[in-house]
């Protein structure tokens, strides 16, 4: 950004300056020849008339020459001999040959002794002078020395410095004005991308210009908003779950005059499914906001702490006790996380097994199960809480409500993932990948 | 004798529940179960209740308008040992870890099994009946010995190094017990008692298993054990400094 700034003022300044260039020789040609064709014309009509050549200063004066003290090959300046010419003819004058040298200046030449101070520091600051000689057409000379402006090698440097000048007032600013609007934008990137509803975090410092202000004030608000509505949400759900509990619990009291064990066993176990799928929901909704904060945890204890919870309720769930394995996470969801695998695993497969792996990167906790797994086509599906409700009547091929949904919802909020995949030989495995840090 | 101050040997129970629904319903099955119910629909109706009758022990519900179930637990609390079993609408452990400070003796989460709630009823009048005061010790709080620390809200066991250790819901149980009566020499069935209830898990779970699984995770030479100790014909005891945090 800021390069091509930088590269489209040096083009821009080398553009000016090529123009100022041409502008300059076409200035000098016509300041050479001006004088030089008033002179020469006046030279040519003195000697026309008989007068005598001469006047001024020994350093301006014309010369008559029998021959031109031009020696052949000097450097000429075509350009400037054509201009002459061209003005000569103009003025009447009639001219043969026409030759030009530029002579270096030396401050020690002596013809510089009658001339003023400040016409001597101007012909030095020029650097060179320019002999012109004409030819008349009786093969006489008019000769006359101008001052003359030395090759333009200085313009370059000239150029530098005006670009640095230019870098200096326009780009600095220009980069000062860029960082005013780019940092506080930046902020409010990294403000929006870790916007975590349950992380209350100070709001934006209002900063940089005006546009970007109202930016960070309407962003402000936003969060507000958010965190206002999520927490309406919790207290909507804590009243809906309040609300159906109680009609719930007065259902599994009321049971209890059933005489028929069997079928009051069923009606107890049908409300116990719709209490958990409350709770499911509960947590669900309740996630974005956790109330404990991670801790470090021996996952090992805690897949163990689970499985064996599985265990007195008389459950076949398989662990072989592993080592201590220190995972920073929040425990509590993480159990309920690994209890539905477990759960789900138990009800389709009667029972399941359960491994922890772990390498420098990461940890594998997996469930497997040998009930009927889940067609590879559905194997995404079945994460998708609402999707799961509508097709749930089809029991066989994984309705398996909330449970999974809200497991893979708690390991996603703590980094990482979960996998299913059908077993060899028949089952479900789903693999739960945590990231060690 | 459970108490002698009641009529004969029923136990009077104080049922207090805003909601209908559940108390009218609740009271009938606790009166087949064999015990006396008063009910209340709100925290002033069980306070006149419990000054005209002699009551055994309250069973009361948390969320109620008006005075609600935490600040009645508080009043019983100060005015005397009735045992309180509170019924509690939310999952959330933060009301029933309050309530049990506030010095209730135990908790149901609605929806509850009725029998369930008989069961510990009867436990907990078992105790207050073999103890002549309350044993229960409050069960919220942290208990620190021998470098642990086991915190009853979340129901972790946290090492020297800060690390949690999950325990299992009997695991919990049974290190509940023994740090809440350390040195104190607890037979099988106490701790079966003691343990049992607060879910439905351990029931039938041998102690002497849930032992050995707790001695692996916290004792040093889990062969050898120094801080769960097993008393000769009697049962286990807990050697060990307890500090409640």
């Amino acid at each position: 950004m800021a390069l091509l700034i930088a590269v489209a003022l040096f083009l821009a300044q080398a553009i000016n300056f090529g123009l100022l260039l041409q502008e300059r020789r076409q200035a000098r040609l016509d300041q050479a020849t001006g004088p030089a064709v008033t002179r020469i014309v006046d030279a040519d009509e003195r000697i026309a008339a008989g007068k005598k050549i001469g006047g001024g200063g020994s350093w301006s004066r014309t010369r008559v020459l029998a021959a031109s003290p031009i020696p052949p090959g000097a450097e000429r300046l075509d350009d400037i001999e054509r201009a002459l010419r061209v003005a000569l003819t103009d003025a009447g004058v009639k001219a043969n040959r026409i030759e030009t040298q530029v002579l270096p200046i030396s401050p020690n030449d002596p013809r510089l002794r009658y001339v003023s101070q400040s016409r001597i520091e101007r012909l030095l600051r020029a650097g060179a002078e320019l002999v012109v000689a004409v030819e008349r057409p009786d093969g006489q000379w008019i000769v006359l020395n101008i001052g003359w402006t030395r090759n333009d090698s200085t313009i370059l440097w000239r150029l530098f410095a005006q670009t640095a000048i230019l870098y200096g007032v326009v780009l600095v600013p220009l980069l000062w004005a860029g960082r005013r609007i780019s940092r506080p934008l930046r902020r409010l990137a990294t403000a929006a991308r870790d916007f975590h509803p349950s992380t209350a975090t100070e709001p934006i410092v209002e900063s940089g210009p005006q546009d970007v202000r109202d930016v960070i004030v309407a962003f402000n608000a936003l969060r507000l908003r958010v965190t206002a509505m999520l927490e309406e949400k919790d207290r909507m759900l804590g009243a809906i779950g309040h609300d159906l509990r109680t009609p719930l619990a007065a259902l599994r009291v009321r049971i209890e005059s059933v005489e028929d064990d069997t079928d009051r066993a069923k009606m107890a176990d049908t409300i116990a499914e719709m209490n958990r799928t409350l709770d499911d929901i509960l947590s669900l909704a309740r996630l974005g906001r956790p109330s404990e904060p991670p801790t470090e945890v021996d996952l090992a204890a805690l897949v163990d702490a689970v499985v064996e919870d599985f265990r007195d309720l008389g459950h076949s769930v398989g662990f072989e006790e592993a080592d201590r394995l220190q995972v920073r996470l929040r425990p509590s969801p993480m159990r309920r996380a690994l209890r539905n695998l477990i759960e789900n695993a138990l009800k389709y497969g009667k029972s399941a097994e359960v491994t922890l792996t772990a390498t420098p990167r990461e940890v594998v906790i997996a469930v497997c199960d040998r009930g009927p797994g889940i067609p590879a086509d559905r194997l995404g599906d079945v994460f998708e809480a609402f999707t799961r409700l509508e097709t749930s009547r089809n029991k066989e091929t994984g309705g398996i409500g909330l449970g999974l949904a809200l497991a893979r919802a708690i390991v996603r909020e703590a980094g990482g993932d979960i996998a299913l995949e059908n077993r060899d030989g028949g089952g479900l495995i789903a693999r739960i990948t945590l990231a060690r840090h | 004798m459970l108490n002698t101050d009641t009529m004969g040997d029923t136990p009077h129970l104080l049922l207090v529940d805003d909601e209908r629904s559940i108390r009218e319903p609740l009271a009938q099955f606790l009166t087949r179960q064999g015990f006396r119910v008063t009910q209340a629909g709100d925290a002033e109706g069980a306070r006149a209740r419990m000054t005209a009758y002699a009551i055994d022990l309250v069973i009361l519900d948390i969320m109620m308008p008006g005075e609600d179930g935490l600040s009645l637990t508080r009043h019983i609390r100060e005015s005397g040992e009735i045992p309180v079993i509170l019924l509690t609408a939310r999952t959330e452990e933060t009301d029933r870890i309050v309530g049990l400070e506030m010095g209730a003796d135990d908790y149901v989460v609605k929806p509850f099994s009725p029998r369930e709630l008989a069961a510990r009823v009867k436990v907990i009048l078992r105790r207050a009946a073999a103890g002549g005061v309350r044993q229960h010790a409050p069960e919220s709080g942290s208990f620190a010995f021998a470098g642990w620390v086991l915190k009853s809200g979340e129901r972790t066991l946290v090492d020297r190094d800060g690390v949690s250790v999950p325990l299992s819901t009997g695991e919990y149980n049974l290190l509940h017990a023994l740090v809440t009566r350390p040195r104190q020499v607890l037979t099988r069935d106490q701790l079966l008692d003691l343990t049992q209830g607060r879910e439905a898990a351990a029931f039938d779970r041998a102690i002497d298993n849930q032992v050995s699984r707790l001695r692996r995770k916290i004792e040093a030479d889990p062969k050898a054990p120094d801080l769960i100790k097993t008393v000769w014909g009697g049962g286990y005891t807990l050697a060990a400094e307890v500090t409640r945090l």
